[in-house]
């Protein structure tokens, strides 16, 4: 797209400046949470209750103190990084397997046990809640960091696996053909072969799973009584009460809870673009 | 094939740590020494809330007094809204923590529904001290059949406060003594410019409601029946319909545009920034009139306070600790010094001291030094010992699947959509699925 | 291929576990208690038969939730999925500043979604809200609302707060489109075809399984959306923004009868395998490319 804009024909115009156009708007729509989040943790209560779209009138860092001394927001989010980055390699790793046997071996009960794991995604929490408090307790998981990842790992199970099953179906069948002709066993295809040229799919699902996991609130409120299991979005709960409360250290609380993770991402995505195109196999 | 084996091996060895392994539970209890009961106690009083200074000190005050038998350890589970999710979830499964706080929520009735809750009547029997503190308003509040399950720390004392300078600004001189002439000084505020209500529809509508309960209270004998009833399942009598009509004029003329869908924090922004003249709150709200992040500087020395008219005021205490049946007998034991530890009359006079907190007994002194600290609240307590009618609010005894009914509902009762008939009609069938 | 039965049972084994643990017991629960009288206040289970699903039927609450879930569903799979795909398909050409864009748009997926609700109360607020103070400042006084809390005006507004931020959808079908090779865009080049065209018969067949994957996520997100309604408008006025979780969450939490939320829950199971299939046949998912 390195076309200078005065070669282009009418048409060709239209299409360009429809094309920012639409970029800056999402863009915009999509930076005004943001903005709006970072402005409101330098206002004040007053402010942020009364008009929502005004610049702060100082640029005072007391929200940002009242964070860290009305919640413990530092060692959560310690807790928030170990149980998310364990999640996230445990699940894609786990689910890389389980989609690659269903893309690509064939057994009897196939389509059933991939359509009843998929159901997953549509059990309503309310229904999780006791059972799954029952069975964390019974092995012994209340209020350790494992618990939380054993669930996290599992209620981002059914993402990970629709999304991982459609990538690997679309790699060409060839290269594994290949490669058990050159006389790579099962496990070497899988790790050597598969896992490299399903980058994209392993990245859009280490993604969401990071994510989904860095702000899941019920399992965490749920599972732990602690200190040395609590995560980031029970942070978030310590600035209103029924009677009081204090929006501006709230809100640099969710400042510091995001700007982290929108570095990871942007670093994560960066990486994996370079080494996407790279080596492109679809086709 | 020893490749394979180690792959093998390897997964194995992840699920294993998945699940056990690297899970290894910590110590139960944190360093605690020989035959030392410790009593792990979640709650909702830290962060913001209010009550969590007071809770903190006698905390730190138990564990001194008790040292080397009992310790309690805090467990923070902050917003009540999240500490009800958890206790249900624990009711259901039957593992709860020995110590519960029945709060504005009624858990009380949940804990006996399921057989859980230790009988405290031999206990203040035996206590004359602790037997003291308990008026009639606290017996009806914490026992059931005739047993004393739950002491209170905490009364819910609510009048409402207003904006002097703008009361001043529109020639009015003292609150009403009658809802006419509430109602007659709401049209005068709004002749003069000023919106006379701060009101809200969210979140159950607190204040709103604290409003229409005051009317229904004095309007008959039935009315004040009615706020009297635990779990009232009729709502469409004449007292209830008729007031809930003035609900509706007074959100349709006598607040600002953002009541609708407003939550407390609308409301309470819009009196603490002067643009409405009147809030119905508690003597909570009174630490919010000098801080300067929510309001101007002088803002407190605006702030009058008042008992409703027709001589109402809201008197009830709060619903106080419930210690469940635990497993170890020692648990209970501790469990039963901590409740009485923790609603004793130090401990209610401390909660005054500290954070204005209404003493749930009457007969807790209001000291001096809490007279200087908090002057609007020795006012207010004055002027509610004069009231001739007395309840408990609305909230705190409807049916809990009514909370988000009245918020749903209000704003069609606003747009008209719905008639005062209508609404009541539809609280009462939310009523009906209980 | 012996061996490699056993690779494929030892591949499934930690998903099947996971399940095992987390999702089965609540999956048979949920069928299982919709046939009891089952409440947290009551002691014990009683068996009922149908009753809970006779009641549901007649409940005028649960057809309306029920409709309204459709409705989202079918708006969120259309045109939420349509906006992101649009937009990765903008952006895998790699146009000027296109790395910016990807990054900003996933970031109202990062903030959680109590902020984000705040964040739309405030757009919405009708006193100062920037709907109409926009409104007022050109003119349009009589165009503004209390949107959030007007029966005509809720539904759309509600949805307003989802439909826009399509992050996921974006990342996923750009991830995918990034990685088709260079040399079928420029075999269809060469063949004469216009961007227009090589998008739509070249790049969006290929994507057809990402995008199904899409759309798999925003209908069971919709099937699953409650906290953002919760504090928004909290299913109101009336029941104009109500949905099968919220009213679930009503009957579970505010009635405690729990045989009747897993009624309800039975039934959001059932749309979600309904929709799936629907997908997956419309996408023909289970085909293999090659």
């Amino acid at each position: 797209m390195h076309t200078s804009f005065r070669n282009l024909t009418g048409k060709e115009r239209a299409a360009f400046i429809g094309k920012y156009l639409f970029m800056g708007l999402c863009s915009l729509v999509a930076l005004f949470p943001i903005v709006w989040v970072i402005m409101s943790s330098f206002k004040t209560n007053a402010e942020i209750l009364s008009n929502g779209i005004s610049l702060p009138s100082s640029l005072s860092p007391d929200g940002y103190i009242a964070a860290l001394t009305i919640s413990p927001i530092l060692k959560y989010f310690g807790n928030s990084v170990i149980i998310t980055v364990i999640t996230t390699i445990l699940n894609v790793l786990f689910l890389a397997m389980a989609a690659y046997v269903f893309a690509r071996c064939r057994f009897r009960g196939r389509n059933l046990l991939y359509f009843i794991l998929s159901l997953s995604l549509v059990v309503p929490t309310t229904a999780l809640l006791q059972p799954v408090y029952s069975v964390v307790n019974t092995l012994g998981l209340y209020d350790t960091k494992m618990g939380l990842v054993l669930v996290y790992t599992a209620i981002n199970m059914p993402m990970s696996l629709l999304i991982l099953r459609g990538t690997f179906q679309s790699i060409p069948r060839a290269l594994e053909e290949a490669a058990y002709l050159d006389g790579a066993g099962f496990l070497r295809t899988f790790f050597q072969i598969m896992m490299p040229c399903a980058k994209g799919g392993l990245t859009s699902a280490a993604v969401l799973t990071f994510l989904n996991s860095w702000n899941e609130f019920t399992f965490a409120l749920m599972l732990t009584n602690g200190q040395e299991a609590r995560t980031l979005p029970l942070s978030l709960s310590y600035f209103t009460a029924q009677f009081s409360f204090n929006y501006t250290a709230m809100f640099a609380a969710v400042t510091i809870a995001v700007i982290p993770s929108i570095i990871v991402f942007a670093i994560f995505q960066e990486q994996v673009v370079s080494s996407l195109t790279a080596g492109s196999v679809k086709g | 094939m020893k490749k394979r084996l180690f792959a093998f091996a390897l997964l194995a060895a992840m699920l294993v740590g998945l699940l056990s392994g690297c899970g290894a539970k910590k110590a139960e209890t944190p360093a605690a020494e020989d035959g030392v009961v410790v009593i792990n106690y979640p709650t909702f009083q830290c962060g913001v809330n209010t009550a969590a200074p007071v809770v903190d000190q006698l905390i730190s005050e138990f564990n001194e007094t008790y040292a080397g038998k009992y310790q309690i350890v805090k467990e923070d589970v902050p917003g009540d809204a999240n500490y009800v999710d958890k206790i249900k979830v624990q009711l259901g499964t039957g593992d709860l923590p020995p110590v519960i706080y029945g709060a504005g929520y009624n858990l009380l009735d949940l804990v006996i529904a399921k057989d859980l809750a230790v009988d405290l009547t031999p206990y203040v029997e035996a206590d004359p001290e602790w037997k003291a503190l308990y008026s009639d308003a606290s017996l009806a509040t914490n026992s059931r059949d005739g047993k004393i399950y739950a002491s209170s720390v905490e009364g819910s004392q609510v009048g409402y406060f207003y904006n002097k300078e703008l009361f001043a600004q529109a020639g009015i001189e003292a609150p009403a003594t009658t809802w006419d002439e509430l109602f007659q000084q709401c049209e005068t505020l709004k002749a003069a410019g000023i919106t006379p209500m701060a009101l809200d529809t969210a979140d159950s509508a607190w204040i709103t409601q604290l409003w229409w309960g005051a009317m229904v209270a004095t309007a008959s004998e039935d009315g004040l029946a009615f706020m009297q009833t635990m779990n009232p399942r009729d709502y469409n009598t004449p007292e209830l319909i008729s007031t809930a009509e003035k609900i509706q004029k007074m959100l349709q003329e006598y607040t600002t545009l953002d009541a609708i869908g407003g939550k407390y924090e609308n409301a309470a922004n819009n009196f603490l920034s002067g643009q409405a003249a009147m809030i119905a709150n508690g003597p909570w709200m009174i630490g919010d009139f000098s801080d300067t992040t929510k309001t101007t500087a002088d803002f407190a020395e605006k702030v009058g306070v008042a008992i409703y008219p027709d001589g109402f005021v809201y008197d009830a205490p709060i619903q106080g600790y419930i210690v469940t049946k635990q497993d170890d007998p020692k648990l209970e034991e501790a469990a039963i010094e901590m409740v009485k530890f923790f609603t004793s009359a130090h401990a209610q006079q401390l909660g005054l001291e500290m954070q204005g907190m209404v003493p749930a007994s009457p007969s807790v002194e209001i000291t001096d030094y809490a007279k200087e600290q908090y002057p609007l609240l020795a006012e207010f307590l004055d002027k509610a010992s004069e009231a001739t009618v007395s309840t408990d609010n609305m909230q705190a005894t409807m049916f809990s699947n009514l909370l988000d009914v009245i918020s749903q509902e209000l704003p069609r009762l606003y747009s008209g959509e719905l008639d005062a008939a209508g609404f009541c009609q539809a609280m009462t069938d939310a009523a009906a699925k209980n | 291929m012996r061996a490699k039965k056993r690779w494929i049972v030892l591949f499934l084994l930690p998903a099947v576990i996971l399940f095992l643990l987390i999702y089965a017991i609540p999956l048979v629960m949920v069928f299982l208690t919709s046939l009891f009288d089952y409440r947290l206040t009551g002691s014990g289970m009683t068996f009922v038969g149908l009753k809970n699903y006779v009641q549901m039927f007649h409940d005028p609450a649960f057809r309306t939730s029920l409709l309204h879930t459709i409705i989202w569903i079918l708006i969120h799979c259309v045109l939420h999925v349509a906006l992101g795909v649009a937009l990765a398909l903008v952006l895998y050409k790699k146009p000027r500043g296109w790395k910016f864009v990807r990054t900003t748009y996933m970031i109202p997926n990062i903030i959680s979604n109590a902020a984000v609700g705040m964040i739309f109360l405030n757009i919405f607020n009708p006193q100062y809200g920037v709907v109409n103070s926009i409104l007022r400042a050109v003119g349009l006084e009589r165009l503004t609302h209390n949107w959030l809390n007007e029966t005509a005006t809720a539904f759309p507004s509600v949805t307003m707060v989802w439909l826009l931020f399509a992050g996921y959808t974006t990342t996923l079908v750009l991830a995918e489109a990034l990685s088709i090779d260079e040399s079928v865009l420029e075999a269809a080049k060469v063949d004469g075809a216009t961007g227009f065209q090589m998008d739509k018969f070249v790049v969006l067949p290929l994507l057809r399984k990402i995008i199904a994957t899409t759309m798999v996520m925003a209908a069971t997100y919709m099937l699953q959306m409650f906290d953002l309604i919760y504090v928004t408008t909290n299913g109101g006025p009336g029941k104009a923004t109500t949905n099968l979780p919220l009213l679930l969450y009503g009957v579970y939490k505010s009635e405690n009868n729990y045989g009747y939320a897993n009624t309800i829950g039975v039934v959001i199971i059932l749309l979600g395998a309904i929709v799936m299939t629907i997908i997956n046949k419309l996408f023909r998912v289970n085909e293999d490319d090659y």
